[in-house]
Order: C-alpha cells, then sequence, then structure tokens
C-alpha cells in the first residue's frame, strides 16, 4: 500500500503538467468564459418548451421559476463537460507514454534498481489513468460548474429573480456531484480495454507510439473492409469498427458507455429535452448488465498483463 | 567466508554471437570487484544477469536467490548505478529522497541529506539542471543512503571529469564500503579502480579469462625490464607480453619465480592495465 502510494505520487510529479495543470487551465479559461458571457452578454437565453425567453429582461415567478431551479440544481455539472471531454484525451496520452518515456528517456533502470515489481509498477499506472486522472479532473470540472452555477444565480438575483434558496435546498445540488463520482466504476469498467490496449503498445513500441496505437486497429479495419468489399469474405468489417476498434481507441471519452450500448440500453427522455441526470445515471449503470463490457474488461486485464510481461522481461540496448 | 555470488557455466547468445560462453566464477563477501573487460566481452550482460535484467542459461545464485525468479527480493539487497541507469530529467532532488525512502525499506534518510550537504544540490533541483556529475552525486547519495549487501556499479564514472571521477571513488571507500558489503565495478578506467580493488576477474568472449584476489595477482605476475644481455634467456621462459621503453625491453611473465627473474633485469608489479594489454591480446585483431 505504501509502495502503491509513492508510485502514485511519482506519477503525478512526472505528469503533473497534464493530469493537474492542463485541466485547471482549461476549466479557469471556460470560467471566465462563462462569466463574461453571463454578466456582459444580452443573450443569456433558456430555452424551454420551445419558446426562448431573455432572462434579463423578466422576473421569473411561479412554476417557470421552479422548474428553472430544479435544471439548474439537477444539470449544473453538465457546465463542466467540455473539462471531462478533455479527460479522455489526458488519459490517452498518458497511457500512450506510461511505459514508453522511461525508455526513451532511459530511467527505466533506475526505476528497476529499487525493489518495487513490474506489477506493481504497471498497476500504479492504470491506478493514475482510471481513478487518480478522472478523480482530480471530477473536482476541478465540479468547482468550475459551482462556479458557473452561482454566477447565474447571482445574476438572475441581480434582476430580479432569486434562485439561491430553491438551487441551496434543493437535494439535487448535493446529489449531482455525487452521482459524477459514482459513474467513476462504470467508466473504469469502460476504459479498461483502451488503457490495457495503450499500455500495451506503450510497452512495446520503439518509437511512434500514437502511430503504433492508432495505425494498427485503423488499418486492420481498412484491410477488414477492403477484403469485405473486394474479396467477398463474409466478415463484417463495420462490426470489427465499432466492437474492437472503436472499444480499444475511444473507450477513455467519458459516456462512452451510452454509445457502445445505445443497441441494449435506451435512455428515457422526453421530446426536445435533455436527459435527466438521474436517468443518466441509471442507464449508465445499466449498460453492466451487457456481455460486451465485461467481454472488453477481459480483454484490458489481459492487455495490461502482457504490458506487465513486456516491462518484466524486455531488454534494452 | 560466504560467496555472495557464484555464477556457473553461464550463457547467453544475442542472435548467433554469443554473449556470454559457459562463464563461471564467484564473488567472496567484504570484496571490491573489478569485472574488466573489452567492449562486448560480455561484462555487461553478466551484470545484467546478476541483476536480474535479463534471462539466461546456467546456475546463477546471488545471495542465495536465483535473480531470474527472485528479483523484487533481490533489490532490497543489491543498488546499482549503470551509466544507462539514468535518473529521470523531471526529478527533483527532494522527490527522489521521498521515493526511495517510500518504497525502499533499507533507506536512511539522513545518510543521504549528510551526503548531499558536501554537494551543491538542492532539495529543489531537478535533474534536468544538472550537469552529469550531479546526476552521479545524486545517485550515489541515493546508493549510500541504501544498507545493501551487493553494490553493482557499471562505468559509473563514464564521462565525468576528473574531480567528480576521484570524488566517487573516495566516497565510496571512506564512507559507503565496509567488510559487510561487497562492490561489483565494471570500468574502462582501469588506472582509477586498481587501487581500491581487492579482487580481479578479466573477462573475454563471453567466459572468465582470469579470477584472482590484487595479492594472488601481484605473486604471479611480475614485470622485468630485462637488460639487454639477457633477451634471449627471458623470451624462453614465454612472457606474456613483451614492450619497449627508452630502448628497455619490458616482459611481463605468468607464474615464473621472482628469484630467476631477478636475474635478467628490474623487478616490477604490472599494473592492471598493463596485465589487462597483456591478457587481451589479439582481441580485435
Amino acid at each position: 500500500m505504501k509502495t502503491m502510494k509513492w508510485l502514485i505520487k511519482r506519477e503525478l510529479w512526472e505528469n503533473k503538467g497534464s493530469l493537474v495543470w492542463a485541466p485547471t487551465v482549461i476549466a479557469s479559461l471556460l470560467g471566465m468564459l462563462a462569466l463574461v458571457a453571463i454578466f456582459l452578454g444580452k443573450n443569456v437565453q433558456f430555452n424551454d418548451e420551445g419558446q426562448a425567453m431573455q432572462i434579463g429582461k423578466v422576473t421569473i415567478e411561479g412554476a417557470m421559476r421552479s422548474r428553472i431551479a430544479e435544471t439548474l440544481s439537477q444539470a449544473y455539472v453538465a457546465s463542466a463537460m467540455p473539462v471531462f471531454m478533455i479527460l479522455s484525451l489526458l488519459v490517452f496520452f498518458y497511457c500512450l507514454g506510461a511505459l514508453h518515456d522511461e525508455r526513451a528517456d532511459r530511467s527505466l533502470l533506475f526505476w528497476k534498481s529499487l525493489p518495487v515489481s513490474d506489477l506493481t509498477t504497471v498497476l500504479s499506472k492504470v491506478l493514475t489513468a482510471v481513478v487518480v486522472a478522472p478523480l482530480i479532473t471530477m473536482s476541478i470540472g465540479i468547482v468550475l460548474s459551482l462556479v458557473i452555477l452561482l454566477a447565474a444565480c447571482a445574476f438572475l438575483l441581480a434582476h430580479g429573480t432569486n434562485l439561491f434558496g430553491a438551487v441551496l435546498g434543493s437535494a439535487d445540488f448535493y446529489l449531482a456531484p455525487l452521482r459524477l463520482v459514482g459513474l467513476l466504476p462504470v467508466y473504469i469498467l469502460w476504459a479498461l480495454p483502451t488503457v490495457g490496449w495503450l499500455l500495451m503498445v506503450s510497452s512495446m513500441a520503439r518509437s511512434k507510439v500514437f502511430l503504433w496505437a492508432v495505425g494498427t486497429p485503423v488499418v486492420t479495419s481498412l484491410l477488414l473492409l477492403w477484403a469485405e468489399k473486394a474479396l467477398h469474405f463474409g466478415f463484417d468489417a463495420g462490426w470489427f469498427a465499432a466492437n474492437v476498434v472503436n472499444r480499444i481507441l475511444l473507450g477513455v471519452v467519458p459516456g462512452s458507455w451510452l454509445v457502445f450500448s445505445k443497441d441494449t440500453v435506451s435512455l428515457p427522455h422526453e421530446d426536445n429535452k435533455l436527459a435527466l441526470p438521474d436517468a443518466i445515471f441509471n442507464a449508465s449503470w445499466s449498460t453492466l448488465g451487457g456481455v460486451s463490457v465485461w467481454i472488453g474488461v477481459a480483454a484490458g486485464v489481459a492487455m495490461i498483463a502482457v504490458a506487465v510481461w513486456m516491462r518484466r522481461r524486455r531488454e534494452e540496448g | 567466508m560466504s560467496a555472495i555470488i557464484t555464477a556457473s557455466n553461464l550463457s547467453k547468445q544475442y542472435g548467433k554471437k554469443p554473449a556470454l560462453d559457459g562463464a563461471s566464477f564467484t564473488v567472496e563477501a567484504g570484496r571490491i570487484v573489478g569485472l574488466i573487460g573489452p567492449n562486448g566481452s560480455g561484462k555487461t550482460t553478466t551484470l545484467k544477469a546478476i541483476l536480474g535484467l535479463t534471462q539466461f542459461d546456467g546456475e546463477l545464485s546471488v545471495l542465495g536467490m536465483d535473480p531470474r525468479t527472485q528479483r523484487e527480493a533481490l533489490m532490497n539487497e543489491v543498488c546499482f548505478i549503470a551509466d544507462v541507469a539514468i535518473l529521470p530529467r523531471w526529478l527533483k532532488v527532494k522527490d527522489a529522497i521521498a521515493f526511495v525512502e517510500g518504497v525502499h525499506p533499507k533507506f536512511d534518510r539522513s545518510k543521504a541529506e549528510k551526503y548531499l550537504a558536501h554537494t551543491k544540490l538542492s532539495p529543489d533541483m531537478k535533474v534536468k539542471a544538472m550537469s552529469k556529475g550531479m546526476v552521479v552525486q545524486l545517485h550515489l547519495a541515493l546508493v549510500m543512503a541504501i544498507d545493501a549487501r551487493l553494490l553493482v556499479l557499471d562505468e559509473p564514472t563514464l564521462g565525468l571529469d576528473i574531480l567528480y571521477r576521484k570524488q566517487f571513488y573516495q566516497n565510496l571507500l571512506e564512507d559507503y564500503f565496509d567488510e559487510h558489503k561487497t562492490i561489483l565495478i565494471t570500468t574502462h578506467q582501469i588506472e582509477e579502480v586498481e587501487h581500491i580493488l581487492t579482487d580481479l576477474m578479466f573477462i573475454q568472449d563471453g567466459k572468465i579469462s582470469l579470477s584472482a584476489s590484487m595479492d594472488e595477482v601481484g605473486e604471479r605476475f611480475t614485470e622485468v625490464m630485462v637488460e639487454p644481455q639477457f633477451i634471449a634467456a627471458a623470451n624462453a621462459l614465454q612472457p606474456l607480453s613483451q614492450r619497449t621503453v627508452f630502448g628497455k625491453a619490458i616482459m611481463l611473465f605468468d607464474g615464473v619465480q621472482r628469484a630467476q627473474l631477478s636475474n635478467f633485469g628490474e623487478l616490477r608489479t604490472p599494473s592492471v592495465a598493463d596485465l589487462f594489454v597483456a591478457t587481451m591480446k589479439g582481441t580485435y585483431a
């Protein structure tokens, strides 16, 4: 346990720029943009039931008021969505470098001179990718969305509509971040095939890791497509692209599971309205009822095992 | 005395070229052993085998463990500094100390800090801001703070200036080495290590061609500045090598009685470098 703590610290020292500063800077920029839009913008609109209205001009009362308060307190976390999308890039490139950089800068032998097994080292990198990095990004995202929410409420207050009480008094306001963190297990399971694939390539490729990681599955898909179309092989290249290529490249995108299981799990949402956060939460967990996620987990674990073996056996120079 | 390393019949091939070809040797506790050989003779492969960094055939026991299967346990007792084991550029001095303290059960922070106090390194300094000599100082500080039983050094001072090199070996001898520790060292800078070695191993074409203590080496090998009139007689005793310095023939003999040789001229104990050159004759021919 103690060793793992230090290994994860080590990963954070090495990758502080991408895992901590990148999301912080992006969140700050988004926050500033949002604040500028809220306080200077003349066209802040709520689209509700097809009717656009400018909140700067009217005082909102009654059912409309509680509806806005409800939406805000349920969905405010969604305003940090761009930060969560950045997370997929961070995790993707973190995994690509995780086992390659130590070989490239020849520090591998230094790490290997310490009594830490290859399994523990690789696991520390997996944990950093699927637990530590998402938690950091989530915290930053939650802070950002809180800032935007409070700014929006302050703006409304300045125009005569006080939503502070309604929003802060709503249980959803407190549940929203918990729901987000509660999606982490789903994220981990769906991200494992991608993390495993990237770590495996990272442990194998001598150089041009990105090209190997992305090129191999894409070229394979094209070859299969060609074989299917030109040679009339009875193989479904589209299936391969959707079930293998996408899963090993896009699994680190938050929410990818809803796309991957769209045939089996549908999001209940009313027409023209955003799906409600608890519906997203429930649908996300119900994707774990399918078989495909577990096949992906098994494949991911197998590829991580290959990465451990490569780190153990591979000789440099 | 107990053997720290026992190797018998180590073999390893890279493709068709043998890197180790049945090398056998033992290293006793409390010794400083120099493993000396020309480029491509199997030095680094031997060290990698001892450190569990490569697969090989043959029997090898390091501190009673098999490096192929018990690497992690072995690394509690073994340290190494290699020219190729570079500290990562982003690492800070204080983080390096904290990390090794965190993962190594035998690390003593106060020793590392005491050693670093004599250098120009500061806790917040990053490796990328250091000269090569300073990086080696940091690495040595980390290693000297670990109470390991075996220290393996692979060209530790390559690329350092003479001040750093002298200081490195001085620190090693004065502050690190004691009768419970064993040091195995490879280097091409033979002149700088020969006075600290207690044992010498020559490796050639993947085989150990000489393994002896420095005392035995002194008894076995003798250099003679042969007077001109005795050259034919001296040649009859089959010297290992012969060179000429200021018009005088200097011959190196293996296992010839000193009393017998003293008739030919002035006797000297050969330097390890001369011995090395004589033994490895024809390696690149």
